[in-house]
C-alpha cells in the first residue's frame, strides 16, 4: 500500500512539473504575438560585453553594440562603404595632415547636442595616460597622440585634436593615413560628454543607464551575463533608415546551446558549431564569411642554441613543406582559405582590394615538396649540418582542441615532407602571450585581426622595435620601407613600397602563413540586410529588416 | 556549545585566512598577467598596471587587499574594469543560489524516495529500476544530460525553452540536470543505510512491540537512516548553490560558475580572490550548518556533546 501510494506520489509530482511547465511557455508565447507588429531581432553573443566604455572598451562584443548604440563623426557600412556620422561633411588639408569635420544637428540621448567638444573629450580622454585605455595606441597618429599617452608631454592643448566650435572639430595629424575615415568609425573614437563621464566617474558605462547614447538604437536593458535589449532611438538623426525596433541580444556562452536557439526560432543568426559545419553545409543551409583573422608560424631569429630558426632557407623549407589545403581541410572542415601570402586578401588598396592589384603568391596551398627540400639542402649546407633529423624545434601553441590538431597536422607533414622532427607545446592562451613576449620559444603558431581596413595593419607588426615584434628579426630595407609608407603622402607609393615589404617579409622574414580564417554561419531568410564584416562589429544590424 | 562554536569559529576564520593569502599569492605566479593581450604594447600596459595598483611592491598590494577584505571590498574586476567584484557576485550568485536550492531540494526528496522505495522492495524491480536510475546518475555527467535534455524536450518535442533563466519552465531542465548526480549519491546512501537499520534491534523491538509497519518504517527506519544523507547535504548544498560552470553554460544561466574558469583565464586577480573567499565561507558556513542539524535529527549527537 505504501509502495503504490508513494510511487503514485511521485509519479503525480512529475506530471504536474511538465503540466505547469506548458501552461507558463503557453502563456508567454501569447504575450509575444502582442508584440508581433514591432520588428525585432534577437541573436547571441558567446560572452558578457566586458565594457562599453568608448575608449576602454576592446573586444569584439562591445564593437559589435557600440556600432548599434553610438555614433562617430563617420559610419562604415559594409565593406569599405564610408557615409556620414555624426559629420555631415568633412574636408582634408593639401598635404593631408589636417581634418576639419563638419558636425550635423545630432542629439544625445538626454536631449542635449552632440557637439565638437564631446568628440574633442573623447579623444583626449583615449590618449590620456590616467584613462589607462589600452586601446590608446589607436590614437597615435594624431598628433603628439603618442607622446602625450607616454606621458613625454603632459599639456593635453598640444595633442592634435581641438573643437573650433559647437559644430566643428579639427584634427592634425602626425603623417597622412590613408585609412583616417574609417578609423574614425572605430569604437575608440565615440564621442563622449565630460561633465557626464565625470557625473558617473568609475561607473561610467557599467549600467544602461549610465551612458549616454547617440547612435541608431539605445540600450534599453543591460541584465549583465544575460542579455542586453537595444531599442531604436526616437532622436537618431537618420532614425527614418532604421527599421527595427527592437533588438535582443542573448548572452550564451555554449555553441551547441546557441545553435539550438536557432533552430527552436529563439534566434535569427548563429554560428554553426564546428562539429556540425559538414552536416549543415550538406543542407545547403550554411553561410560563411571572413572574419579578418589570419594565422601563421612565427620563428624566434634569436634563440640560443638553435641558429637554424634563423636560416632564411629554413624558414622557407619549413613554409613549403606545409600541405595548407589538407590542414584546412581536416581541421577547418573546408572553412577557411590557404594563406599563400601574408596580405590578407580582403583588405582595401587604392581602388580595389590590395591583393587584387598587387596580385602575388609566394607559398603554393599543397605542400611543395621540391622545393622545400632544396631550400632545407641549401639551409644544411649554410649551417654545416649534414642531418636533418638534428633541426628540429619546439612549436608553441595555444591548449584548445583546434590548435592541437593543427599542431599535429603541422608535426605530421613536417616529418613526411622533409625528415624533421618537432614537438609541440601547448599552454593557456595568456601564458602563451607571456612566453612570446619574453621571446621564450622557437616556433609559435600565433594570429593577427586587423585594426583597420589597410594592410599596414598586418606589414607595420614586424619594424625593428615595433611594439608587436617579438621574432628578434630585424631588417633595415624592411623598416625604411614601412617608414616609406607610413610618411608619404603619395598612396600609390605607398601601396607600392607596402607590397616591396610584403615580398620581403615572405622572401626573408621570419614568417610562414598558414591560413585566413572564415566562420561559417546560418541566417534566417527573413533577415534583409545583415551586413558581417572583417574589421570593426563583426554584424552590422544597424540597417537591417525582417520579412515575416 | 557556546565555547565550541566559539572555538570553531576561530578555526574557520584562520582557513580563510590562510586560503585567502595562498590565493592571493599562487594567482601572482601564473605566468602572464590581467592586462596581457596580443595588442597591447609595454607602455600601454605600464599606464594599466598603473591605474590598479599593480606596479606597487606586492607586500603592499597585500595589506591593501587585506585592508579591504576586512571591510567586505573584493575591489574592482579588472576585466570588467567598471564593475566592483562584490557587485559580479550580488548579481549572479541570486540564480545560481535559486538554480541551487531547487536542485537540493529535488535531489534530496527525489533520492530519499527512490532510496527508501529500493530498499524496501530489495532485489525486486522498483529496486533495479531506482538503483538503475541512480547508476545513471553517478556516471552520465552533465554535459552529456543536458543537450540530450535540450535536444529531446526543447528542440525535439518543443516542450521546454532551450535555454536562460526567465520562468518556471525555464528552470525545469537545468534543475534536473544539475541535481541527478547528487540524487543518484543520495538515493544509493539511503538505500544503504535503510539496508543497515532494518537489523538493527530497535527494528525488533518496535516490531515486536506490534507497531505497524508504516510507523516502523517511518518513525524508526528513516529517521535513523537519513543520517548519511544530511552529513553529504552540507558539501552538497554548498556546491551546488555558489554556481556549476558545466550546467550554468549549457543552459545560460547568468551564475557564479563561470568565474571560477572565467578569472582564472583572464588572470582577473580580484575576481578570483573574490570567488575564493565567497566560495570558502559559504563551505565553511555549510559545515556548520550541518553539524547543528545533525544535532537535532540524532539526540545522541547533541547529549555527547
Amino acid at each position: 500500500m505504501l509502495r503504490k501510494s508513494l510511487a503514485l506520489a511521485i509519479i503525480l509530482l512529475l506530471v504536474l512539473g511538465v503540466v505547469a511547465g506548458c501552461g507558463q511557455q503557453a502563456s508567454q508565447q501569447g504575450g509575444d504575438q502582442q508584440q508581433q507588429q514591432e520588428k525585432e531581432i534577437a541573436f547571441t553573443i558567446s560572452a558578457e560585453v566586458p565594457n562599453l566604455d568608448p575608449q576602454k572598451a576592446t573586444d569584439t562584443y562591445a564593437i559589435l553594440v557600440g556600432n548599434a548604440i553610438f555614433e562617430g563623426l563617420i559610419r562604415v557600412h559594409g565593406d569599405g562603404n564610408i557615409q556620414p556620422g555624426m559629420a555631415e561633411k568633412w574636408d582634408v588639408s593639401e598635404d593631408k595632415k589636417t581634418w576639419t569635420f563638419h558636425l550635423r544637428d545630432a542629439k544625445w540621448s538626454d536631449g542635449t547636442p552632440v557637439t565638437a567638444y564631446d568628440f574633442e573629450y573623447a579623444f583626449k580622454r583615449l590618449l590620456d595616460p590616467n584613462t589607462a585605455s589600452e586601446y590608446s595606441y589607436q590614437g597615435y597618429y594624431i598628433l603628439n597622440g603618442e607622446k602625450f599617452n607616454k606621458g613625454e608631454i603632459t599639456d593635453p592643448s598640444q595633442v592634435g585634436v581641438k573643437a573650433l566650435d559647437e559644430k566643428t572639430l579639427e584634427i592634425k595629424l602626425e603623417n597622412p593615413v590613408k585609412y583616417f575615415e574609417s578609423l574614425m568609425s572605430f569604437l575608440s573614437f565615440m564621442p563622449v560628454r565630460k561633465d557626464f563621464v565625470e557625473k558617473m566617474g568609475e561607473k561610467f558605462a557599467a549600467d544602461a543607464d549610465k551612458l549616454l547614447y547617440n547612435g541608431p538604437f539605445i540600450l534599453k536593458e543591460w541584465k549583465h551575463e544575460q542579455e542586453l535589449i537595444l531599442e531604436k532611438n526616437p532622436n537618431y538623426w537618420n532614425k527614418d533608415a532604421i527599421k527595427i525596433d527592437r533588438v535582443k541580444i542573448y548572452i550564451v556562452n555554449d555553441p551547441n546551446t546557441a545553435y539550438q536557439m536557432y533552430e527552436n526560432g529563439e534566434t535569427d543568426w548563429e554560428y554553426i558549431p564546428p562539429e556540425l559545419v559538414e552536416q549543415v553545409a550538406a543542407e545547403g543551409k550554411a553561410k560563411y564569411f571572413y572574419d579578418g583573422a589570419e594565422f601563421y608560424l612565427q620563428f624566434n631569429v634569436k634563440r640560443p642554441g638553435k641558429p637554424w630558426l634563423a636560416n632564411e632557407n629554413f624558414q622557407r623549407a619549413v613554409g613549403f613543406a606545409i600541405d595548407r589545403e589538407a590542414l584546412v581541410k581536416s581541421v577547418m572542415k573546408g572553412v577557411s582559405d590557404p594563406a599563400t601570402r601574408y596580405v590578407l586578401p580582403q583588405l582595401a588598396g587604392l581602388e580595389k582590394k590590395f591583393v587584387e592589384e598587387y596580385p602575388y603568391e609566394f607559398y603554393s596551398k599543397n605542400a611543395d615538396t621540391a622545393k622545400a627540400k632544396e631550400y632545407l639542402e641549401k639551409a644544411m649546407k649554410e649551417l654545416n649540418i649534414s642531418d636533418p633529423s638534428k633541426l628540429t624545434f619546439e612549436y608553441l601553441t595555444d591548449d584548445t582542441q583546434r590548435a592541437k590538431l593543427t599542431a599535429e597536422i603541422i608535426q605530421d607533414q613536417l616529418k613526411q615532407n622533409l625528415g624533421i622532427e618537432i614537438t609541440v607545446k601547448q599552454v593557456p592562451f595568456k601564458q602563451r602571450l607571456e612566453l612570446m613576449n619574453k621571446r621564450d620559444y622557437d616556433v609559435v603558431f600565433a594570429g593577427w585581426g586587423p585594426d583597420y581596413d589597410d594592410p599596414m595593419t598586418y606589414i607595420d607588426m614586424w619594424v625593428t622595435g615595433g611594439g608587436h615584434n617579438n621574432t628578434g628579426w630585424s631588417n633595415k630595407e624592411y623598416d625604411e620601407l614601412v617608414k616609406f609608407a607610413k610618411t608619404t603622402d603619395d598612396f600609390k607609393k605607398r601601396a607600392d613600397a607596402m607590397f616591396e615589404a610584403e615580398k620581403l617579409l615572405m622572401e626573408k622574414g621570419p614568417i610562414v602563413p598558414v591560413y585566413f580564417r572564415q566562420r561559417a554561419w546560418v541566417c534566417g531568410d527573413h533577415v534583409k540586410g545583415l551586413v558581417t564584416n572583417f574589421v570593426g562589429p563583426t554584424f552590422d544590424f544597424v540597417y537591417a529588416d525582417v520579412e515575416k | 556549545m557556546g565555547r565550541y562554536i566559539l572555538n570553531r569559529l576561530f578555526v574557520s576564520l584562520i582557513t580563510a585566512w590562510v586560503l585567502v593569502t595562498l590565493v592571493f599569492f599562487l594567482i601572482r605566479l601564473l605566468p602572464g598577467d590581467p592586462f596581457l593581450s596580443e595588442k597591447v604594447t609595454p607602455e600601454i600596459k605600464a599606464n594599466m598596471m598603473k591605474y590598479y595598483g599593480l606596479d606597487k611592491p606586492i607586500h603592499i598590494q597585500y595589506a591593501t587587499f587585506l585592508g579591504n577584505l576586512l571591510k567586505g571590498d573584493f575591489g574592482y574586476s579588472l576585466r570588467y574594469k567598471n564593475r566592483t567584484v562584490n557587485e559580479v557576485i550580488n548579481q549572479a550568485f541570486p540564480y545560481s543560489a535559486d538554480l541551487g536550492i531547487r536542485a537540493v531540494i529535488f535531489a534530496a526528496i527525489a533520492g530519499v524516495t527512490l532510496g527508501i522505495i529500493a530498499a524496501l522492495n530489495r532485489n525486486r524491480s522498483w529496486d533495479y529500476l531506482s538503483m538503475f536510475i541512480a547508476i545513471v546518475g553517478v556516471s552520465v555527467p552533465s554535459f552529456v544530460i543536458g543537450p540530450l535534455l535540450q535536444y529531446v524536450f526543447a528542440t525535439k518535442l518543443k516542450l521546454l525553452p532551450v535555454s536562460q533563466w526567465k520562468g518556471f519552465a525555464y528552470t525545469i531542465m537545468p534543475t534536473f540536470a544539475l541535481s541527478l548526480h547528487s540524487l543518484a549519491l543520495m538515493a544509493r546512501l539511503m538505500r544503504a543505510s535503510m539496508l543497515d537499520v532494518v537489523n538493527q534491534d530497535y527494528i525488533k523491538t518496535a516490531k515486536a512491540k506490534g507497531l505497524s509497519p508504516f510507523q516502523i518504517i517511518w518513525k524508526h527506519q528513516i529517521r535513523n537512516a537519513i543520517l548519511p544523507v544530511v552529513t553529504v547535504l552540507g558539501p552538497v548544498t554548498a556546491t551546488l548553490l555558489t554556481g556549476t560552470f558545466v550546467v550554468e553554460q549549457i543552459f545560460a544561466i547568468p551564475g557564479l560558475g563561470k568565474f571560477y574558469i572565467l578569472g582564472i583565464q583572464n588572470l582577473d586577480y580580484s575576481l578570483v580572490l573574490g570567488m575564493t573567499t565567497f566560495y570558502g565561507l559559504f563551505l565553511i558556513a555549510a559545515n556548520f550548518v550541518v553539524d547543528i542539524i545533525y544535532g537535532l535529527v540524532d539526540p545522541r549527537i547533541r547529549l555527547a556533546r
